[in-house]
């Protein structure tokens, strides 16, 4: 028996299947870095009162400083926001709207969704048998719509926020009263979030810990997706699509580069939710 | 030997008639003081406070006076009395002389001996008017004069050891430090506050005392003798009017005095970033509720991360004209925000300024769509974590449970 592999997405048989484009990974990369940048440097301000929040601003170069990364950090998110939407319009052309918005590959929620939460909580308490996900479970596809949500809607306040005179012209002077609250709130709801229940469910359950570099690599074994996505492999098997998907082993290079990000990215993002703890309880 | 102390006792005998001299037929001799006084050799050995020559006098304020004026009851002649009797001060400067008897230095001169009378601070011959550079009541000089008592442990550790008197102990050394400190000793400038300005010369009066230029009630006159800009401002604002009242708003609090915001000891330049961010605080002493949400505000979180950018207090409230929002020629009165907020923000209007700068979210009364937004976050956060957190538990106790059970033998559903 082979040792367990530190990669979840390199353990189990089979060759290794490409699972997520060039693009999707490159544009992930791109939402980890940024969205560090904009915890960091907007977290001492909506939390100015904890103990760390001067010193983690200090560290960064000041509030100045803290205030040009974080408005750097969102010209990426805005730029990744846009590249994606423009990535999806590429992808309705190529398989029509029909399938990008419904159907096993959609992310779009769909009735199964519901039924496989329900299956969930009946594999939970010992009624049933898991639940088989198809190219994107339940989850997945919440962690997707919930960063689609939440860039959109801190997006927005935070445009607001940042261009107060200009919204002016137009919007009443308590809608930068709305925008803080909504900003500071659904930024503190998505860091919450990932640093804890995305880590989770993608790296730290007991099935994939320490760490799943599929986002990162872009690949996973035939085995990882039998046991992840059996219903999107056993689509492949019936299409005979196993060949077209084959991806070779991934290169050394590649491999440090998703091993150092996704560990420091979890060790950061555990980081980031013991400051939270701190400042509430403080 | 006998024949040294012949010698030294003819000696004086020749002196003795040098310094007699007939001023004319009907006037008794008159001692000439310097014929002795005047001699270092004739004191050798001797207090040498008693070798006073004329110079030492002709360059004083006291340059017209004669010995005798202030050293009563030598008119007979030599010998006189070993005992130094030294006319009161008061006999000339009678105002000081009240001022300093209804001093507190006056008591503690009397009973303990060991506060300063007249000499301790002008000095007994050299005594030079305070416009003097040699004087040790220069403005220059001041501070280091009252630090000779005031900064000196015994002293300190005497009158100053109870808790109420802390912000006395240290004082001379803060002193050094604040805008008036720094404007003296950095900048020489002798018009910069120095302790007599603050705590008068002659009628030094500790703060509880009702006559004292330092009590509360005083405060606004002594500092507005030198910023005669800001005391008619203040006077005629929201904190002056409650000053004038004398008596405690509804919360308890006093109106603020100048030491109320700019400290005693602690003054600083209004624009250093210790004193910008300090203000807050101090303002937030009594307006609790308005610092609070203040703090809640972009203006308030960036300011405490050490922002000099953003607005204070005083930049929307101005920092001695602070009006209520009823008054129509308060900086936050509806009709002037557009000014106001465009003092930061060029571009501001009607709009603009509908901004809420001390918005409660909690307050749904005042701020309904605030305090739904809030609610509907709030919720939304809670919601997500608790679902995901359920969700999450329920997932790694059915792994274990699963796990326990395959070591056993059991295969599990």
């Amino acid at each position: 028996m082979s040792p367990r592999a530190l990669n979840a997405a390199d353990r189990g048989r089979g060759p290794h299947l490409w699972r997520f484009t060039p693009l999707q990974r490159t544009l992930h990369a791109f939402v980890i870095v940024s969205f560090f940048g904009l915890v960091l440097t907007g977290l001492p301000l909506h939390f100015s009162n904890a103990p760390w929040a001067q010193g983690l601003v200090r560290g960064l170069g000041g509030v100045g400083a803290a205030g040009l990364i974080h408005r750097f950090c969102a010209v990426i998110t805005f730029g990744y926001f846009f590249v994606h939407l423009g990535s999806l319009v590429v992808l309705a052309r190529q398989r029509g709207w029909k399938r990008l918005l419904w159907g096993p590959d959609s992310m779009i929620p769909q009735p199964k969704d519901l039924r496989d939460i329900l299956q969930m909580f009946k594999w939970f308490l010992g009624r049933g048998a898991r639940p088989k996900f198809d190219r994107f479970s339940y989850m997945e596809k919440f962690d997707y719509l919930a960063v689609f949500w939440g860039v959109a809607i801190i997006g927005f306040s935070g445009l607001l926020l940042w261009f107060p005179e200009l919204f002016s012209t137009f919007l009443p002077g308590w809608a930068f009263n709305v925008a803080t609250i909504v900003h500071g709130d659904e930024a503190l709801l998505a860091l919450s979030f990932i640093f804890t229940i995305h880590f989770f469910n993608v790296h730290l359950r007991p099935e994939k810990f320490p760490i799943d570099l599929v986002i990162f690599t872009g690949r996973a074994t035939s085995g990882y997706m039998e046991e992840e996505h059996p219903l999107e492999h056993e689509r492949i098997v019936q299409t005979g699509s196993l060949e077209n998907l084959a991806a070779p082993p991934v290169s050394r290079t590649v491999y440090l580069w998703s091993m150092t990000l996704g560990f420091a990215s979890l060790a950061l993002g555990v980081t980031i939710i013991a400051l939270v703890v701190w400042a509430v309880l403080h | 030997m006998r024949g040294m102390v012949c010698f030294a006792w003819v000696l004086t005998a020749v002196g003795l008639l040098w310094a007699v001299e007939p001023m004319d037929a009907q006037a008794v001799p008159v001692v000439r003081c310097e014929n002795c006084h005047g001699e270092r050799d004739f004191f050798a050995g001797a207090d040498s406070t008693l070798f006073v020559p004329n110079e030492r006098l002709s360059t004083t304020v006291h340059s017209g006076l004669a010995c005798a004026d202030c050293h009563r009851g030598f008119e007979a002649g030599y010998p006189h009395s070993t005992v130094n009797r030294v006319t009161s001060c008061e006999t000339c400067h009678e105002q000081e002389g009240v001022d300093w008897n209804a001093s507190i230095h006056a008591p503690n001169a009397t009973l303990r001996g060991d506060a300063p009378t007249c000499v301790e601070c002008h000095g007994t011959h050299e005594i030079f008017g305070a416009t003097d550079r040699r004087s040790p009541t220069y403005s220059l000089n001041v501070a280091s004069l009252c630090g000779r008592c005031h900064a000196d442990p015994s002293v300190i550790g005497s009158y100053f050891a109870t808790a109420d008197k802390e912000q006395a102990r240290t004082a001379v050394a803060q002193y050094f430090e604040t805008v008036h400190g720094h404007a003296l000793t950095v900048a020489g400038l002798t018009v910069s506050a120095t302790c007599n300005d603050c705590h008068r010369a002659h009628k030094v009066l500790p703060p509880d005392s009702a006559e004292s230029s330092v009590n509360r009630r005083n405060i606004p006159e002594t500092c507005g003798a030198c910023h005669e800009g800001i005391i008619d401002v203040y006077e005629a604002s929201a904190h002056g009017a409650a000053k004038q009242n004398g008596t405690p708003n509804g919360t308890g609090h006093l109106a603020p005095v100048c030491i109320d915001c700019h400290s005693a000891h602690g003054i600083v330049r209004a624009d250093e970033p210790v004193w910008y961010l300090g203000v807050v605080e101090e303002c937030g002493t009594c307006h609790e509720e308005l610092y609070e949400t203040y703090l809640e505000t972009y203006h308030g979180k960036v300011t405490r991360l050490g922002s000099t950018l953003a607005a204070t207090c005083s930049d929307c409230h101005t920092p001695h004209n602070m009006r209520s929002v009823d008054d129509p020629t308060s900086s936050v009165h509806p009709s002037r925000l557009v000014e106001t907020c465009g003092a930061c923000h060029q571009a501001a209007n009607a709009n603009f300024v509908q901004y809420r700068p001390h918005a409660d979210p909690r307050q749904g009364d005042t701020y309904p769509v605030l305090h739904w937004t809030w609610l509907f976050m709030t919720s939304l956060l809670i919601g997500v974590m608790v679902f995901f957190g359920i969700h999450t538990i329920l997932w790694v106790t059915r792994l274990t449970i699963d796990h326990v059970r395959a070591g056993k033998g059991v295969t599990p559903p």
